[in-house]
């Protein structure tokens, strides 16, 4: 029996001048700014249980020297500081503990713990972990305790005690009992009999959450039928006719949506009612994101590994190469924000550092889809409300960026209804490695022989995250299983890539891989292909817990894991790098070319399959696609004056889509490494949005590249194509306005799709479908005209959400994101207008677009009627021939700032540009001739950009953009007031300041969580 | 007189900032190391053969149980020895943002004439509750004997952290560090003319963390030990900026780098 004594650590801020308890004041300000809620007093106490053998004297100087600050903080051992009344002279109404479930990682208590280390290193059995206890003071009366605490905690992976204004009146403080963990019950293999029924197929499948559909359950079924596959089993001591559970496991992470893709895989066919087209496409992938690529790669020299690895690889210099890839991490940040979102980050991070021999992480992006933070709809069961998603969402992305040390450069926040059910939490990261090592390899290719030791790098496996990757290939339901939840552990990680970097340039690598979907069955089952086989011993995985079964430790998704592969006489010095840097590096097999992927625990093995049908046997689908386009309603305009409009503009400003995200954004760093040349704010007053990110990554030199994003979801409801169209065009279009050089750039494109496989619970699944043709096709047009290659990207199929009976789907969305080079940081330009007197131009032609519109929307949301039907169209002709003028200019020094048009149309990009340099001015209409004064303000006609130029330079400015559509609208300014005229009357007149104050208030959400 | 000056900057468990924090001492003119704390701690590396340490930002075990705290620990007890002499042999010491934070909390700042490694002062929560990246401007103390903001009155450069409100719990300490010149930086409103680093705490932005006295950093009382939370390094080059594109500045050396000049031209000529 363990007799270990559990030791009670409080600590709490010390009461002096000048100082607060900032933790209670977050929570009490957080309560105010989303429930509107008003409590007179909160204070925190943090505790640390500690299970060890400690004496008294150890457990004094811990707390001296360890878990206190001598100059602001107060503790007590093993007695609550809620008893010592110098401390808390008046009890507080109510006491509310929270601590992690067992199991759940608890990185204050891992940290705690290194630190106990450091006292006593002897305590090596010692186990923390932490908890937070908010106590409240003047209550209102009619407060639902119960809420209240459930709005603090998440039932999934916390626990909560409560101690009642009775209870505190008597003294009796909340306690939680140490998260001991419990045994995991271990199982050797089974065997799962699949000669049964189709029936009992799918049962299988269901109840073991593979997410496998009956054909390729019956694929499963075939491959054991085979005869010379059941003869070498048999003498494997296999059971010959059937799958172990490690191995139908091992089969269903391989083959899940979330790592094979199986819907941009399939073969579908394709009606489209309106031109009678009757088609069959075989892999919308390979058709219409890898040709196009694959074409332009003959005609480029820089592409140097695209598809194929864990992000894509572009040559930038020709000493240094970038990466990029971005991820979604949606179903577990809908069921844990804060841990979703973190272990997103951290995990698209170690994408980057697993690409070819090891990338450098050098900028994330960051970009979200949530229903809106003031939803004030019918929310179901089982879901949090939009405020509370966007928290815990940037909470995670903030600490899991910010702790690794890679600034968060560019990104976006959207807002729809339709996001209640499954926000969409995209990350991403741009990495840099050397195009060559000390050694003479290129470091984008791996080099894995036969021999090679496999190597399992960092955190331990445990029960979390068991299920991960079949579990995003599903719907959400309530069942939707806690075991896919994970926190993220950004130090664990750092000091993991600290290493992996050094191994790296000292030649210790050959192949390198990350731990995330699918755990080791993926990442050693990937890599194996590159020899011909591997073989695994799973009983040397070091465990969180002991006693996991096979199968789990096989498929566990725990994070912070890379899989590296060594060669035999390298194995002592990748060791002793290991140990300097505190990470666990532990042989967990060889690669070989037997031809199979060969699992054992111990002396008996457990799983053998073999190479082609683990990545080949998943049979294709076949989908119904079929294409109606949908008709709305038109808007119905207001008949209103010039300060009607002023205010309609104020409103749109206002709007959470085009609303200012600085509260959010500048809780990110984004300028760690000294690389940050455009920020994402700008301006005189630094608030001002930036289009897109430019980074000079290597220290003081000029050469840069460029990150942005387009994602427009709105754009869906009338037709995807336009969407797609339209992210990407914006995309290249916010590259464009800081400088881009538009003979390098490449593209990462992110799906994110409702469930479009047609079934009983998806009725309108061949509409779905079509709409991904449809985005497909414009993907394929628009990469092609900018010769814009796509070098890696992502899907997730299954953004659906059943809740309460209700089935709510999202929108299609496409996050489109470009990396590019720059060629001279010096030159790169900002939004915001720089001197007064500045001739301002509109470039582009705009159009009568006002087709879902984020004034169609809100016309829509106020007044009633649709969103139209003619959704901005593409002309990538046009545009591109428009931006290279553009970039031309810029090249020459003759743009003093540039400005994307898009979201909210050109009212709104001249506002934000105002901003920037603190001053409104008169806009004149009169050059946009074929559209109405409703198109002319707010419409998003695609391919167009605000710019200012001197007076001394209009002329040279204008030969550069020779015939393009060049419109001149005014002169920067320094008015109080911001006003729009056609034909010599005011149009639009609003307060500078106002539409300020209403863009910037509306995301404003003081107080933190 | 070190013909050569070699810097040791550390990293490891989480610092994030020592590429930049080496490349800027490289700029200055020093060679610089990253040197794990490990290699320090297992003897396989010495600060003897350095002229400066360099604790750079980040979040060494992210943050937990105050910022900087576990970290000080490893060096405090770790290499107690080695830093002790390090100091006491006059050579130079800077801590930036997280650096700055592992400094006061292991003692070393404000600090004491024995270095005898006693916390007098704290960095704790920002009043705002949390992390932000903004840029502030700085005003030095032109009679603080501190070597590295020699010349220096203004200057603008990112804040970025989570804790970086300077405090003590005896308001008497904050006069002597005050007479000592060793409140070497602070935070002020660049509308006010120079000089006008004051001791009535400035409004949010301005502040960004309400410091007290507006204190952004401060140094030893030999002025060789330095710290501070805003990032100097990362204003290293003209444009980065946060609004150079408004400037249009003759292109080179950011505003931040004197303080890294001032280091090596000292060492160069003292140790």
């Amino acid at each position: 029996m363990d007799t270990t004594p559990v030791h009670l650590i409080e600590v709490t801020p010390r009461e002096l001048p000048g100082l607060q308890d900032t933790r209670g004041e977050s929570i009490r300000s957080m309560l105010l700014a989303d429930h509107n809620l008003t409590i007179g007093t909160v204070r925190s106490i943090t505790g640390y249980q500690v299970k060890a053998r400690l004496s008294g004297e150890q457990l004094l100087q811990s707390l001296q020297d360890l878990f206190t600050d001598p100059i602001i903080e107060q503790g007590t051992v093993n007695n609550s500081l809620l008893d010592v009344p110098e401390i808390f002279p008046n009890p507080p109404d109510l006491a509310i503990m929270i601590g992690f479930k067992p199991g759940v990682t608890d990185n204050a208590a891992q940290a705690a713990l290194d630190g106990l280390l450091t006292l006593f290193p002897e305590q090596e059995e010692a186990l923390i972990s932490t908890t937070m206890t908010y106590l409240f003071w003047d209550l209102p009366d009619d407060l639902d305790l119960h809420w209240l605490a459930n709005t603090l905690h998440n039932p999934m992976i916390e626990r909560a005690a409560m101690a009642k204004p009775e209870q505190c009146a008597d003294s009796i403080w909340p306690q939680l009992p140490f998260p001991e963990r419990p045994p995991a019950a271990f199982t050797t293999p089974a065997t799962i009999d699949l000669e049964v029924d189709d029936e009992t197929l799918i049962q299988i499948s269901e109840e073991g959450l593979l997410a496998l559909n009956l054909e390729e359950m019956q694929a499963v079924q075939g491959h054991y039928r085979k005869p010379d596959i059941q003869i070498q089993r048999e003498q494997l001591g296999l059971p010959p006719r059937a799958p172990t559970d490690v191995e139908l496991e091992c089969l269903a992470q391989t083959w899940s949506e979330h790592c094979s893709h199986k819907i941009f895989a399939a073969k579908i066919h394709h009606i489209d009612t309106v031109t009678g087209e009757d088609t069959e496409i075989n892999s919308l992938f390979k058709t219409h994101i890898m040709q196009p690529t694959l074409d332009m790669q003959q005609q480029v020299d820089w592409l140097l590994s695209i598809f194929h690895d864990n992000s894509g690889v572009i040559e930038w210099t020709k000493d240094w190469s970038l990466c990029i890839k971005a991820e979604t991490h949606n179903s577990p940040s809908a069921l844990d924000p804060f841990g979703g979102a973190m272990t997103g980050i951290v995990g698209v991070n170690r994408d980057i550092l697993g690409t070819g021999l090891g990338a450098r992480p050098i900028a994330n992006m960051d970009v979200f889809c949530f229903g809106p933070p003031d939803f004030s709809g019918h929310l179901p069961g089982g879901l949090f409300h939009p405020s509370r998603v966007l928290r815990g969402v940037h909470a995670g992305i903030r600490a899991g960026g910010n702790e690794s040390g890679i600034p968060t450069v560019n990104g976006a926040i959207v807002f729809d209804d339709r996001f209640i059910g499954k926000p969409l939490v995209y990350a991403g990261t741009v990495g840099i490695m050397p195009r060559h090592l000390p050694d003479g390899r290129e470091s984008h290719d791996k080099t894995p022989e036969p021999g090679d030791i496999v190597y399992m790098l960092g955190g331990r496996v445990g029960s979390d995250g068991i299920h991960g990757a079949t579990f995003s290939s599903l719907e959400l339901t309530e069942e939707s299983p806690s075991s896919a939840v994970q926190i993220g552990d950004p130090i664990t990680q750092k000091k993991m890539l600290d290493m992996v970097l050094e191994a790296r340039d000292a030649g210790l690598i050959q192949v390198i891989t990350d731990n995330g979907a699918g755990g080791l069955s993926s990442s050693v089952g990937e890599m194996a292909e590159l020899t011909g086989g591997a073989e695994l011993d799973l009983a040397v995985v070091p465990l969180k817990q002991p006693g996991l079964s096979p199968w789990e430790i096989l498929v566990s998704e725990s994070q912070e894991r890379m899989t590296v592969g060594v060669r035999q006489n390298d194995v002592e010095a990748f060791e002793a790098l290991a140990k300097l840097h505190e990470v666990e590096a532990t042989a967990v097999g060889t690669f070989t070319n037997s031809g199979a992927f060969i699992v054992k625990h111990g002396e008996s093995t457990v799983a053998h399959l073999p190479m082609d049908f683990m990545h080949d046997g998943c049979p294709q689908l076949k989908l119904e696609s079929e294409w109606t386009p949908p008709v709305h309603e038109n808007p119905i305009y207001p008949n209103v004056d010039a300060e009607g409009m002023g205010s309609i503009l104020e409103r749109i400003m206002a709007r959470p889509n085009i609303a200012s995200k600085e509260w959010w954004v500048r809780q990110y760093d984004h300028e760690v490494i000294a690389q940050s040349v455009i920020k994402p704010f700008c301006g005189v007053n630094h608030d001002a949005p930036g289009d897109a990110a430019v980074i000079a990554p290597l220290h003081g030199e000029t050469r840069g590249a460029v990150v942005s994003c387009g994602i427009v979801p709105r754009y869906s409801d009338i037709d995807a194509y336009a969407m797609t169209a339209a992210s990407i065009d914006e995309a290249v279009r916010n590259a464009v306005c800081v400088g881009v050089d538009l003979d390098k750039i490449a593209g990462l494109d992110n799906f994110c799709w409702p469930d479009p496989i047609e079934s009983e619970k998806t009725p309108d699944g061949r509409y779905k479908l079509a709409q991904l043709v449809r985005s497909n096709r414009a993907l394929d047009d628009v990469c092609r005209a900018y010769n814009l290659p796509c070098i890696s990207g992502k899907d997730s199929m299954k953004n659906d959400a059943k809740l309460d009976g209700q089935k709510i789907s999202i929108p299609p969305t496409l996050l489109y994101t470009v990396l590019g080079d720059h060629q001279d940081v010096r030159k790169a330009v900002s939004s915001d207008f720089k001197d007064c007197g500045d001739t301002i131009f509109l470039l582009g032609e705009t159009h009568q677009e006002l087709g879902a519109s984020e004034l169609s929307y809100m016309l829509a949301e106020e007044t009633g009627g649709g969103i139209g039907n003619d959704v901005p169209q593409i002309d990538t002709t046009r545009n591109l021939a428009l931006y290279r003028a553009l970039t031309s200019a810029m090249d020459e020094g003759l743009v003093r700032s540039a400005h994307d048009c898009s979201d909210g149309g050109l009212a709104v990009a001249i506002a934000e540009c105002c901003f920037g340099c603190d001053g409104g001015t008169t806009i004149t209409l009169d050059g946009l001739e074929d559209v109405d004064n409703w198109a002319a303000l707010f419409g998003e006609t695609l391919g167009r950009i605000v710019v200012t130029v001197t007076p001394e330079n209009v002329q040279r400015f204008g030969n550069i953009m020779g015939n393009h559509s060049v419109t001149k609208l005014g002169q920067v300014g320094d008015k109080e007031t911001l006003e729009f005229t056609r034909d010599g009357e005011t149009v639009l007149s609003a307060n500078l300041t106002t539409l300020l104050a209403s863009w910037k208030g509306t995301l404003h959400m003081g107080g933190d969580v | 007189m070190a013909e050569t000056v070699r810097v040791a900057v550390l990293y490891g468990f989480g610092i994030n900032c020592d590429h930049e924090t080496k490349a800027v001492f490289e700029m200055a003119g020093a060679e610089a190391d990253r040197i794990h704390v490990n290699e320090l701690v297992n003897g396989d590396k010495t600060l003897a053969d350095y002229h400066i340490m360099a604790v750079p930002g980040g979040f060494s075990f992210g943050d937990h149980l105050g910022s900087g705290r576990l970290l000080g620990n490893r060096l405090r007890f770790g290499i107690r020895d080695m830093v002790q002499d390090f100091v006491k042999a006059g050579k130079l010491v800077i801590g930036i943002c997280n650096g700055f934070q592992v400094l006061v909390k292991m003692g070393l700042l404000p600090g004491d004439e024995d270095v005898s490694l006693t916390q007098t002062a704290s960095l704790t929560l920002n009043n705002t509750g949390h992390y932000e990246d903004r840029w502030v401007h700085l005003e030095f103390d032109p009679n603080s004997p501190c070597v590295w903001t020699k010349g220096l009155e203004r200057i603008r450069v990112p804040v970025r952290h989570g804790e970086g409100k300077f405090v003590t719990s005896i308001e008497a300490n904050l006069d002597e560090w005050a007479e000592n010149g060793q409140l070497v930086v602070r935070y002020i409103d660049p509308s006010d003319t120079y000089p006008s680093a004051s001791d009535d705490l400035l409004p949010f932005p301005i502040c960004p963390n309400a410091s007290m006295r507006n204190i952004a950093g401060v140094c030893d009382p030999t002025g060789r030990v330095f710290g501070l939370m805003p990032h100097p390094e990362a204003n290293h080059s003209t444009w980065l900026g946060a609004t150079w594109t408004r400037e249009m500045p003759e292109h080179g050396e950011g505003e931040g780098m004197q303080i890294f000049h001032n280091a090596v031209k000292f060492a160069k000529e003292h140790l």
